[in-house]
């Protein structure tokens, strides 16, 4: 067992032997760093940080990912993640203070050692019950929240906090005059503009061609108007170290504090790992990439623990970054290694261009993000499935009343209990033949799915009854139960109850017990299955 | 299970209430030191905010750099981080919000602060929610302790010069600058050994206070030579201030638009 997690822990590295070429490699990973500053800085903002440590999470989190993964994802900051910290942390300090910041990494540190717990216990499969509606929904619902959180900075409000989303646009649009500053809005209205101008040309680089139209937009307002009028919001200078060694601060105050913050520990690890694990099985699945999803987890989960000693903050595998990825033909970890060198790279060189991008810029480029989230081709797509509709419209409406962290809640319940509610359903068929009635049953026969034979066995009642276990794949002790007390009901009647099993099923049934009421019936080996 | 966990959270609300005793008994006697509290390993929220405060008035560079374009520190002019009377000390929360000249509105003390790292740090104004704005607004009002509110505190700003009944002279200004200035400053006003620029790109800009003749003789006269304050004459402090002022600086971010884009893109 030990052993093994060691080997696992360890990078392999045996992506070199498949590298093909790696300048494909090298130009993703430069697109990825293009890609990810933006993010990296708007999500820091989302977090609640200084957006430096958006950087330091893009490079730190993307870098070890690769380094102990073994997939071409590209981690990072992300979305969900970021505004979870953000609802998380917001009410224990004032935004962006030292003790906000100490706190954001008890919980990033949190956030790693349950997703390293997760690795331990293998627990990469509970993510196979989240549906990919309720993904699609916590998605959207992320987005929405997205949204509201830019139009704080695209029209330059003050950050004031209201309970519901509508309450914060009936202010806005009542008190536009006092609230909206002008300038700001010009900038937000020309970053959406480009982004959408730009994604009928291209689909890759919009997000590129808006954050420049934010900046030269904003270059022009500083032109005709000084900062002491405008009052516009800067992006600032970056403090940006090569090696952030940051240790973070943990006393007995700190710890008692952050109790409050474990559930949200719990979700943001769920969460993350549940983004991390679509992107990496999609991999799995459409490339001939050799991947292990737990060793995916302890690379997620380890980056993510390592975090907060380098300055950053959690963050998970990022969709629309590993499709751009895919895309230009990555299909090794080196890309995102190469990313998280070139990220520091052009914020060095790029830093005093940055300086001078105004808030609003970049809060169109999350505009334009939380749009994008919002498909409408996904609900088009699980409309389909009435259960599929009902988990994605519940996720969403729970996301943009309640917040993220219960709208995934409201997500894991409805996938689950929509998966418990299937799998206890049983396929029932009966066939009259001359020896009786046969029942074919097909599906798992189990406490919860042994109420539905009750009602055929009823209606059934006197008659002499086989049934058909060959296409059952799971028979507990509460199954055998009932059959025990149905034969012995049916003896008094004079009917006999036989049940047609395989050896597998016989050897089962003998050891718990079956009362001489009850005739097995082999299935011969050489007798064709047929379909029930 | 649930009385284990209200005994628990009894344990917990002791524990707590033993680690805040020992700020709690110093802040009845008056606030804890400085010095004090750099050495508390935990702080709430309005402390650590000081601290960050008071780190960030001594080593703006580290701690502000986000908003600073020149190679200033607050505590260059705030003299012992905003402690000494006549440099501009920095106990001063009673006073605000007050209406200023200077931009023609009410100031809080938070506009108060922003406008600082636009003028004389020649940066970015701070948007009004930045922690690093809040916490040199925890550290003004940790300062203002035992003040009185709305009134001036005893040594605020610089003193006031009286007529000398000569106009400042620059090439006197020079040569004072030269004899007393130099060896810190730099014959070329660029700041040696960690002292600040007094002109050049690296000092403050043509929109701070310490660009007027009067405020900057003032402040030269009771302060500087440095840990020699009051040894110049009325007289060459003008001097002084007046030669300061035609040297080169970063333009007014008012004014000249041009100019203070090529500052800020060409380093």
């Amino acid at each position: 067992m030990i052993p093994a997690l060691l080997a696992e822990a360890t990078p392999s590295f045996a992506w070199k032997k498949k590298l093909g070429n790696w300048r494909t490699e090298v130009f993703a990973g430069f697109v990825g760093a293009i890609l990810v500053i933006p993010q990296g800085i708007t999500y820091a903002y989302l977090a609640g940080l200084q957006p430096e440590y958006g950087l330091y999470c893009a490079i730190f989190v993307t870098l070890f990912t690769s380094l102990l993964g073994g997939s071409s994802m590209m981690s990072g900051p992300n979305t969900a993640v970021a505004i979870l910290i953000g609802t998380a942390v917001l009410p224990l300090a004032g935004r962006g203070s030292p003790v906000y910041i100490d706190f954001v990494f008890i919980l990033c540190m949190m956030v790693g050692l349950i997703q390293l717990l997760f690795w331990i216990l293998r627990g990469s499969r509970i993510f196979q019950y989240l549906s990919p509606a309720a993904i699609s929904g916590i998605s959207a619902g992320a987005g929405f929240l997205i949204i509201m959180a830019s139009l704080d900075s695209i029209l330059n409000l003050s950050t004031f906090t209201t309970t519901f989303f509508y309450e914060k646009l009936y202010i806005i649009i009542s008190d536009a005059r006092d609230l909206i500053s002008p300038y700001s809005l010009f900038i937000g209205l020309c970053t959406i503009f480009g982004g959408f101008l730009g994604k009928r040309y291209s689909h890759r680089y919009y997000i590129i061609i808006a954050v420049c139209s934010g900046y030269i937009a904003g270059l022009l307002v500083s032109f005709i108007w000084p900062q002491p009028v405008t009052e516009l919001e800067y992006l600032g200078r970056m403090p940006l170290q090569w090696l952030p060694v940051h240790l973070p601060a943990i006393n007995i105050e700190y710890l008692m504090t952050s109790i409050r913050l474990i559930p949200y520990a719990f979700t943001i690890a769920f969460i993350g790992l549940a983004q991390s694990l679509v992107i990496v099985r999609e991999l799995k699945m459409e490339t001939d990439q050799e991947i292990d999803l737990d060793k995916e987890v302890y690379a997620q989960g380890m980056a993510n623990f390592l975090a907060p000693f380098f300055s950053s903050f959690v963050g998970s595998g990022s969709f629309n970054r590993s499709k751009a990825n895919r895309s230009l033909g990555a299909s090794t970890p080196l890309s995102g290694i190469v990313t998280a060198g070139f990220v520091l790279l052009l914020i060095t060189f790029l830093g005093p261009i940055l300086t001078f991008m105004p808030m609003a810029a970049m809060a169109g480029t999350l505009f334009i993000v939380g749009v994008d989230m919002i498909k409408w081709s996904d609900i088009k797509h699980y409309s389909l499935v009435r259960s599929e509709l009902v988990i994605y419209l519940a996720t969403f409406v729970g996301i943009i009343f309640f917040g993220l962290a219960t709208g995934i809640v409201i997500a894991v319940l409805l996938s689950v209990s929509v998966f418990l509610l299937r799998i206890s359903q049983l396929e029932l068929k009966v066939e009259k033949q001359e020896s009786g009635t046969l029942l074919k049953v097909k599906g798992a026969l189990f406490y919860a799915s042994v109420a539905h034979l009750t009602e055929k066995f009823q209606s059934h009642f006197g008659e002499d009854l086989t049934v058909d276990l060959q296409f059952t794949t799971h028979i507990d002790q509460s199954a055998v139960d009932f059959f025990i007390r149905e034969s012995r009901n049916m003896a008094s009647q004079g009917a006999t109850l036989s049940l047609l099993v395989n050896d597998k099923q016989r050897q089962f049934l003998e050891d718990l017990g079956l009362s001489p009421n009850i005739k097995l019936v082999s299935l011969a080996e050489g007798v064709s299955l047929q379909p029930a | 299970m649930n009385a284990i966990q209200t005994s628990l959270r009894f344990i917990l609300a002791l524990f707590v209430f033993f680690a805040f005793s020992s700020l709690t008994a110093q802040a009845q006697q008056g606030q804890p030191s400085i010095e004090q509290l750099l050495q508390e390993p935990f702080l709430d929220d309005y402390y650590s905010n000081v601290v960050y405060g008071y780190e960030i008035v001594t080593d703006t560079q580290h701690f502000a750099s986000r908003y600073v374009g020149n190679s200033l520190n607050c505590t260059n002019c705030h003299l012992q981080a905003g402690t000494q009377a006549d440099a501009l000390p920095l106990n001063v929360a009673g006073m605000y919000p007050k209406w200023r000249a200077k931009n023609g509105k009410r100031n809080g003390i938070g506009l108060r602060i922003r406008e600082c790292f636009l003028y004389s740090m020649d940066g970015i104004m701070p948007p009004d929610d930045a922690p690093e704005v809040l916490a040199i607004a925890a550290y003004v009002t940790y300062l203002s302790q035992g003040e009185v509110m709305g009134a001036e505190p005893e040594g605020r700003g610089v003193p006031t010069l009286p007529e000398t009944g000569y106009d400042p002279n620059p090439a006197n200004g020079r040569a004072v600058y030269l004899e007393h200035c130099a060896n810190c400053h730099g014959e070329q006003g660029e700041g040696l050994g960690g002292m600040p620029a007094v002109w050049g790109l690296d000092s403050y800009n043509r929109g701070a206070g310490m660009n007027r003749i009067q405020l900057a003789a003032g402040f030269i006269w009771a302060n500087m030579p440095y840990g020699n304050g009051r040894s110049l004459s009325h007289q060459q402090a003008l001097d002084v201030a007046a030669y300061l002022n035609l040297q080169y600086r970063p333009a007014d971010p008012r004014e000249s638009r041009f100019l203070k884009l090529l500052e800020d893109l060409l380093p």
